[in-house]
Order: C-alpha cells, then sequence, then structure tokens
C-alpha cells in the first residue's frame, strides 16, 4: 500500500517537471515563433503573387486583407461578416446573409494593429455586434492591388490529407485562373506525401482557368519528362531550356489533368480537391461581396 | 577515453540499430527515399536520443523502477517539444526542413530501448557516448540506405543528377523498395560477422 503511494507521488513530480520545463519554453519562445509564422505568412503570398528573391516588390504593392466572420444572431440565424479596409482609414463589418442579400454596415473602432491582430479583432468585431450576436472568424482572404490595379488574390484553403489536415494558399488573376498554390502547413509522410511541396506538383496548378479547373482530375500517369523539367525552374536552366521552350511546355499540358505524385495519391487527390474548393468557394463569395459593397455604397480600400 | 571511443563505435557498426539491432525499422522504411530525409531525420534522432539518455542517466536514481517505462516516455516527449518549440526560434531555416521528422520521434523503439538498456544503469559521461554513437549509427544507417535508394530509384544523390536522368529501378523509392535495400544491407552485415568471427549471428539484434 505504501508502495503505490510512493509510485504515484514520483510519477506526478516526474509530470509537474516536465510540464514546468514544457511551460517556461513556451513562454520563452511563442511570440517570437508567432512572429516568424506572421512573417513566412507575408513572405508565402508575396511569392504566390510573384515577387520575391530575384524580383523586386514594387512600393505601390498593396495587400488588403479580408477577414470573413460567421455570425449567429440571437434568434438562431446565420449570416456571414466581412472586415473590410476602408479607403479612408478604419474598418468596417459588412453583413451578408446566407442568401447573398446585403445587410447592415457597422462601423469597427480600433487601429489597423488590432484589426490584423486575430484575438483583439475576434473582441472588437463582438463588441460591434448586438448583444447575444456571436461571431467567429472563418478565414482571411487577400487581395492585392498594384497602384489602382488589381494584380490577384491569395485564398486560404484546408483539405483533408492522408494524416492530417493539408493547409494550402492559391494565388489567382483577377480572372481567376490559378497563378500559384503553395503548401502552408502539413504532416504528409516525408519521401511520399510531403512531396506535394516540390515545385514539380505544385506548378501543375498553374495557369488551370475556371473551366479546366471544373473538371480537374487526378491522373496515376507517370509525369512527361519535357512537363517535368518545365515545371522545376532550376531544372529548366540546367537542361538548357530558354523560358520561350518553357512556356512552350506548360501551355502542351495547360488543359492536362494533374499527375499523381508516385507512391502519394491519396495527398495529391487531397491537394487536387482542396485547390478546387477553395476556387470555387472563393469565386462564389467575392461575387456576393462584390455586389454588396456597390449596393451599400462602402468605400472600400481596395 | 578509450571506452568512449568504444561506446560511439559500438553504436555505428556492432550495435548499429538498423542493421544490428533491427530496431526503428518502420521510419527507417519510410523516410529514406533520399539520403537528404535520412539525414534530417538522423540528426533529429541524435538530439532525441543524446539529451534524453543523458536526463535519464542523472536522474535514474530517482525514477522509481515499476514506473520507468512512462518516465521515459515522458522524457523523450518533453525533449521531442521543447526542440520543436527552441529550434524554429534558433534557426527557421533548418526547422523548415526538419518540422516533420522531429514530430515523428516520440514513438522510436531505438531512444526508449537505449534508455533502458543504457542509460537507466550507466553514468552521465557513457550515456552521452552512448547516446550519440547510437544516434549517429541511426543516421549513417538511414544515410546509407537513402543513397542506395535514391540513386537506384531515380538516379540522384542529395537530389542532383548522378546518372544522367536515368532511373534504373523506380520501386526502390517505393516502399518495398525500402524492405529489400535495409534486407539486403542486413545480409551483408551479417555475412561481415561470419566472415570475421566464424559465428553465424542470432537472428535479428537479440533485443
Amino acid at each position: 500500500m505504501k508502495e503505490i503511494f510512493k509510485i504515484t507521488l514520483s510519477l506526478t513530480c516526474v509530470c509537474i517537471a516536465a510540464a514546468l520545463i514544457l511551460g517556461a519554453v513556451y513562454t520563452q519562445t511563442e511570440h517570437i515563433r508567432k512572429e516568424q509564422e506572421e512573417k513566412t505568412e507575408r513572405q508565402t503570398i508575396q511569392s504566390l503573387l510573384g515577387y520575391g528573391p530575384g524580383k523586386e516588390i514594387p512600393a505601390d504593392l498593396n495587400v488588403f486583407s479580408i477577414h470573413r466572420y460567421v455570425i449567429n444572431t440571437a434568434d438562431a440565424k446565420t449570416m456571414l461578416g466581412y472586415v473590410l479596409p476602408l479607403k479612408d482609414k478604419g474598418h468596417v463589418l459588412a453583413e451578408i446573409e446566407l442568401s447573398g442579400k446585403p445587410g447592415k454596415v457597422i462601423p469597427l473602432e480600433g487601429k489597423e494593429s488590432e484589426i490584423a491582430e486575430r484575438a483583439s479583432r475576434d473582441k472588437i468585431v463582438n463588441d460591434a455586434l448586438p448583444d447575444g450576436w456571436k461571431a467567429v472568424w472563418a478565414q482571411t482572404l487577400y487581395v492585392a492591388n498594384l497602384g489602382d490595379k488589381r494584380l490577384g488574390y491569395v485564398v486560404p484553403g484546408v483539405t483533408q490529407g492522408f494524416k492530417t489536415f493539408i493547409h494550402l494558399m492559391v494565388s489567382l488573376d483577377p480572372d481567376f485562373t490559378v497563378t500559384g498554390i503553395a503548401i502552408t502547413e502539413s504532416e504528409e509522410d516525408p519521401g511520399l506525401g510531403a512531396e506535394i511541396e516540390q515545385g514539380f506538383f505544385r506548378n501543375q496548378f498553374v495557369g488551370k482557368t475556371q473551366d479546366v479547373l471544373r473538371n480537374l482530375k487526378v491522373v496515376k500517369e507517370p509525369l512527361p519528362d519535357d512537363y517535368f523539367r518545365a515545371l522545376e525552374p532550376a531544372k529548366a536552366k540546367r537542361a538548357g531550356m530558354t523560358p520561350e521552350q518553357v512556356r512552350e511546355a506548360r501551355d502542351k499540358y495547360l488543359k492536362a489533368d494533374i499527375y499523381a505524385l508516385t507512391g502519394a495519391t491519396i495527398s495529391s487527390v487531397a491537394v487536387t480537391v482542396g485547390v478546387k474548393d477553395a476556387v470555387r468557394k472563393f469565386v462564389y463569395r467575392i461575387d456576393i461581396l462584390n455586389d454588396a459593397i456597390k449596393q451599400d455604397n462602402v468605400q472600400v480600400a481596395f | 577515453m578509450n571506452k568512449n571511443i568504444q561506446l560511439l563505435w559500438n553504436g555505428l557498426i556492432p550495435e548499429n540499430p538498423i542493421f544490428r539491432l533491427a530496431l526503428s525499422l518502420c521510419p527507417a522504411v519510410a523516410v529514406t527515399t533520399s539520403v537528404k530525409n535520412g539525414l534530417m531525420l538522423g540528426l533529429a534522432v541524435v538530439f532525441v536520443q543524446v539529451f534524453s539518455s543523458c536526463t535519464v542517466a542523472i536522474f535514474r536514481s530517482y525514477i522509481h523502477p515499476r514506473i520507468r517505462i512512462p518516465a521515459y516516455v515522458i522524457v523523450i516527449a518533453l525533449w521531442v517539444s521543447v526542440i520543436d518549440m527552441i529550434l524554429p526560434v534558433i534557426s527557421p531555416a533548418v526547422y523548415k526542413e526538419v518540422a516533420l521528422f522531429v514530430k515523428l520521434i516520440v514513438v522510436f523503439a531505438i531512444i526508449i530501448s537505449r534508455l533502458e538498456l543504457f542509460a537507466s544503469k550507466q553514468p552521465l559521461i557513457p550515456s552521452f557516448f552512448d547516446g550519440m554513437g547510437m544516434g549517429i549509427g541511426f543516421t549513417f544507417g538511414l544515410c546509407l540506405v537513402g543513397a542506395i535508394r535514391e540513386l537506384s530509384g531515380v538516379g540522384q544523390l542529395f537530389g542532383y543528377e548522378v546518372l544522367g536522368g536515368a532511373k534504373p529501378l523506380l520501386v526502390m523509392i517505393l516502399p518495398a523498395g525500402g524492405f529489400f535495400v535495409i534486407g539486403f544491407i542486413m545480409a551483408t552485415f551479417n555475412w561481415l560477422e561470419y566472415k570475421i568471427t566464424g559465428k553465424i549471428p542470432a537472428s535479428g539484434g537479440g533485443h
């Protein structure tokens, strides 16, 4: 009997010691980790828009964030709320009913940095809503402008991968043609599913228009060699392909389906479904949002 | 000091975790489709193995023998989590490459087996070298398997074409190839032991 207490006490001590160490490390590293995550996210968005190492970011590139909220009203109705940046600083929350009918436009109080931070933004949005209403953040969309011209959109997406969820981002041009995808978070198996991060897989999505994307499938066929080289800029360079030849090779497969990764069909399908889904929903939503902005005459920044 | 080098050597060849002890074969098959993957996972294991071995060696007299296994698991999980949190702060570039592998480690048999067989009975210094030796041995094993599979499977090494675009045996980078390669290397190790000692080796590692 005495021993069981000793064992319990001993194991408790081990657990407490481990918890204390973990807690200490967490509090010390968390803010740096967060900063880095934000930095990588900014870099991902910039590289999706075509800027990064080797291509200077122009001074008149503006990336605006649109935060989408799901609002539950006091009488158990659901509607959407978009946090939109205004032309003359400040933000508004534009309500849109599920049917697409625009609702009220509520001005939000709070500085730029408070809106950017998720926790403080959640509070601001919920404070602006009537009592008993609840808003939950769903996703953040990005609209990129070059000066006054629309450069494109960056849309996040989530899809069920082989093990856990795959988080990805898709960039679109103003006609909603895919210009690039990036995998932001995944825990697929190294060497198999994790290959979805490789250029030769991701770049297969580049140039897929709305029509192609709608019927896009995954085929279990080996990637043709000329296409493979064209999809990897570094390989194309080494093989002595000129930019024109690369474009030609890519154009040849512009309407082709996605070639699955060897040994990772599930992950390949997951990404394809995720991209299709993210784009389809975004196109639908941005249409409704643009209508609502026009009807309510909101002076948005983008 | 000589004894410590002996311990390092022991982990590298005579008790190589993959080819002699036949432990942690699951990640060894899954991950080794390229040398780079093998190297990354190996480095992550070196860190966790050394830190866990040292921790257990220091506290070995305080850990009640009847709860040693849960205590080891907590120690390993602790170091895996700590590395997972500290590494992105120290070096985001390295973390981006290794992150996937670090999270796999908690369930590796080789680490808990070394804690149980060695670190729980030996003082700090030998435990450190044993952990180091096992980690390096594991890395060596993964790299060797990865090199053979990558070379024969896709004709590359570290992602660079070395066979001029030829891909001799695609099956090698599929899971089945992992079993082939590890099996053949294991057989080679046994054959060498037989040639050197003249005795027929016991099957597996005996653990």
